[in-house]
This record gives structure tokens, C-alpha cells and sequence, in this order.
């Protein structure tokens, strides 16, 4: 997480969220305070695109499949995408 | 040609390259990689030879790390010292990450970065089952780095900045992770004059670094651009693999190096 930061603001430091660890995190989150942009972790790698290369389909159902564990905030406010733009 | 366009069109090709097995090179995808081996008979290795790699280097690092793509960037390997934080852009399979990763040692730090999901992976994979602790990748794109200001000492680079529709981005964005005294150590694809209209706009011929390659001056003077002094190129030679007759000659491997003032 040292010297990791948000592509789009460049804001450090980025809030972490781990939801399932083994002898590294696996599935998790990380936000930008400033911007409120969630990346995921998946498979152990940080998803650190700028919005024009992610990819809806493919991330909201991480999210949704966490919901339990997201930021409330994120949830509902989150960039580029989230749960409550979808409804 | 639309930078989005260009860019789904790379991480596609990118893709499928990390897919295929190169050691192998028996899908058609190798063939057409970024600056990629002569012919498909040869090996991975005997291409990183090629390039400029030591054999020491090349037996080194784990096999499936070496896919034979790039230009080489041997020169800015050998500049690491021990303890530095070094950042690859657009690390591929990992190859030059894990020749970084022996340079710098325990107390130095290596992170890859590139945009295409599969090679991550695999440079991921690869990592983890040879025990490399200070590498990591990061799926991101050059143009906008997920690095926080000043913290990196060395930017490496094979191949790779060719690729990025818009490399003063690409270049403003490296000075800005660089501390003071950085230094900026990329190997690259330049031109000698314009290329043909066709080439240019062929999302082929983008993907084989050739179409989005600059010319060399203008390709300096982005560095420049961007706030880098002391720019010089410490080795160049002509490109010529997988060329066809109306390029020869018109493609150069260039290797850059540019300081970010204390």
C-alpha cells in the first residue's frame, strides 16, 4: 500500500479494504477519499485503471458480491460506478 | 485513429500474447507481438541475447518470464544500484522486473505496471512460484500512474512508451513519481522521417510498436517537455526484425536516459 496512489487524483494515501486474505489479500478494495474511486483487488492484484479502460459488467458484480463489506459510501457514491446508479 | 480504439486494440493483441505459450511460439499471435522474435523457430532466450541481455541475466530469471518481446534495456538494468525503488512501465511477463528485483536486492523495491490483465497475471504467477518478495504489479495504465508523487528512483521501460497514444503524458507522469535526482532509463522504437500514411493508421501496425513509434527528435523533445535535463541517448541501433522492405531502415532502437532535477 506504501507509495500507492489514486491514478486519477493522485491522492495518497488510499483507504484499504480487505475482504478475504491468505498469506496476502486476495479480494479487496481500495478507495480514494479525495475522489471516492474504488479499484478492486482480485486474485492478489490491484486494479489501478482510469475510468476510461474499466469495465462495468465486469466490476459491479464485485461489488455487489461484497456489498456486505464496501464502504457504505462507496456503495452509493462511489466513481466510476456504483450500486445505487445502477437501481 | 481514436486513442481509446488503439488502446482496446493493444490490450487485446497483449493478451493473447500472454495466453499463448511464446516458448513454443506455435500460435500466430507471437509472430505479430511488439518488436517480437525474428522468426518463430527461435527461442525466447536466444532473442533476449539478441537484445543485448547477458547470459548470465537471461538464465537468471525464471523461463516463462522471458518472452522474447521488446527492444532490450540492458544498459538501464545495469545502472540499478542496491536498495533503489525501481518502476517498469508496461512490465509484460516480468522479465525486466525480475532482472531489476536481483539489482536492487532485499532493501529495493520493484513495482511493474501495465494495463493488460492477463500479463499481470502471469508476471504475478510468476513471482510467487519462484519466491520473489520485492516485486509487485499493479494493473494500471502509464498515462496515469497509480505511484504517489516522488517516490521512485529509477524508471525502466522496454518497449513499451511507443505503444501510449499520448507519451508526453506518459513522460509528465514518470517525472512526477521520480524523486529529485531521478533518473528515466527507457529503451525504445523511434523513426528516422515520417512513415507511409497506411502504416500509421493500421491498428496492426500500432500493436507492433511501429505505427504509434515517434520520430526521434520529437521523441526527445517529449522528455524535454515533461522536465527532464540531461537527456542523452546512450545507445542505439537499427531495428530490423519482422520488417518489411519499405520500413527497413527507418525504424532505431533507441536507449534513453534523463535526470528530474534535485
Amino acid at each position: 500500500m506504501d507509495i500507492l496512489a489514486c491514478p486519477i487524483d493522485k491522492h495518497y494515501p488510499l483507504e484499504l479494504h480487505i475482504f478475504e486474505e491468505t498469506e496476502e489479500i486476495s479480494e479487496g478494495v481500495i478507495v480514494c477519499p479525495e475522489c471516492l474511486r474504488w479499484y478492486p483487488i482480485r486474485e492478489e492484484i490491484p486494479e489501478m485503471l482510469p475510468d476510461n479502460l474499466r469495465n462495468e459488467k465486469d466490476e459491479l458484480p464485485f461489488m455487489q458480491k461484497w456489498k456486505q463489506k464496501f464502504p457504505k459510501q462507496i456503495l452509493q457514491e462511489g466513481k466510476p460506478f456504483n450500486l445505487e446508479k445502477k437501481e | 485513429m481514436e486513442n481509446e480504439k488503439i488502446k482496446e486494440h493493444i490490450k487485446k493483441r497483449y493478451s493473447e500474447i500472454a495466453k499463448a505459450d511464446c516458448s513454443s511460439c506455435s500460435t500466430t499471435s507471437c509472430s505479430s507481438s511488439c518488436c517480437s522474435s525474428s522468426s518463430c523457430d527461435a527461442a525466447p532466450q536466444y532473442v533476449a541475447w539478441k537484445l543485448g541481455y547477458s547470459p548470465a541475466d537471461i538464465e537468471s530469471v525464471p523461463e516463462n518470464a522471458i518472452s522474447g518481446l521488446g527492444c532490450g534495456n540492458p544498459v538501464a538494468l545495469a545502472s540499478l544500484k542496491e536498495g533503489e525503488t525501481v518502476l517498469d512501465l508496461g512490465s509484460g511477463g516480468g522479465m525486466d522486473a525480475f532482472l531489476a528485483s536481483k539489482k536492487v536486492g532485499p532493501q529495493g523495491k520493484v513495482i511493474g505496471v501495465d494495463m493488460t490483465s492477463e500479463m499481470v497475471q502471469k508476471a504475478r504467477a510468476t513471482a510467487l512460484e519462484h519466491g520473489y518478495t520485492n516485486v509487485e504489479f499493479r494493473l494500471g495504465e502509464i498515462e496515469a500512474l497509480p505511484i504517489e508523487d516522488e517516490t521512485v528512483d529509477v524508471i525502466i521501460s522496454n518497449c513499451v512508451v511507443n505503444l501510449a497514444p499520448d507519451k508526453l503524458k506518459v513522460f509528465k507522469e514518470a517525472y512526477r513519481v521520480l524523486k529529485p535526482n531521478g533518473r528515466l532509463m527507457v529503451s525504445d522504437l523511434v523513426t528516422h522521417g515520417t512513415l507511409p500514411a497506411d502504416v500509421k493508421s493500421s491498428f496492426d501496425a500500432w500493436s507492433s510498436c511501429i505505427a504509434g513509434a515517434l520520430e526521434k527528435d520529437d521523441y526527445l523533445n517529449k522528455i524535454a517537455t515533461a522536465g527532464f535535463k540531461n537527456i542523452k541517448i546512450v545507445s542505439q541501433k537499427p531495428y530490423t526484425i519482422d520488417l518489411s522492405k519499405e520500413l527497413r531502415g527507418k525504424i532505431v532502437s533507441i536507449q534513453v536516459e534523463a535526470h528530474k532535477s534535485s
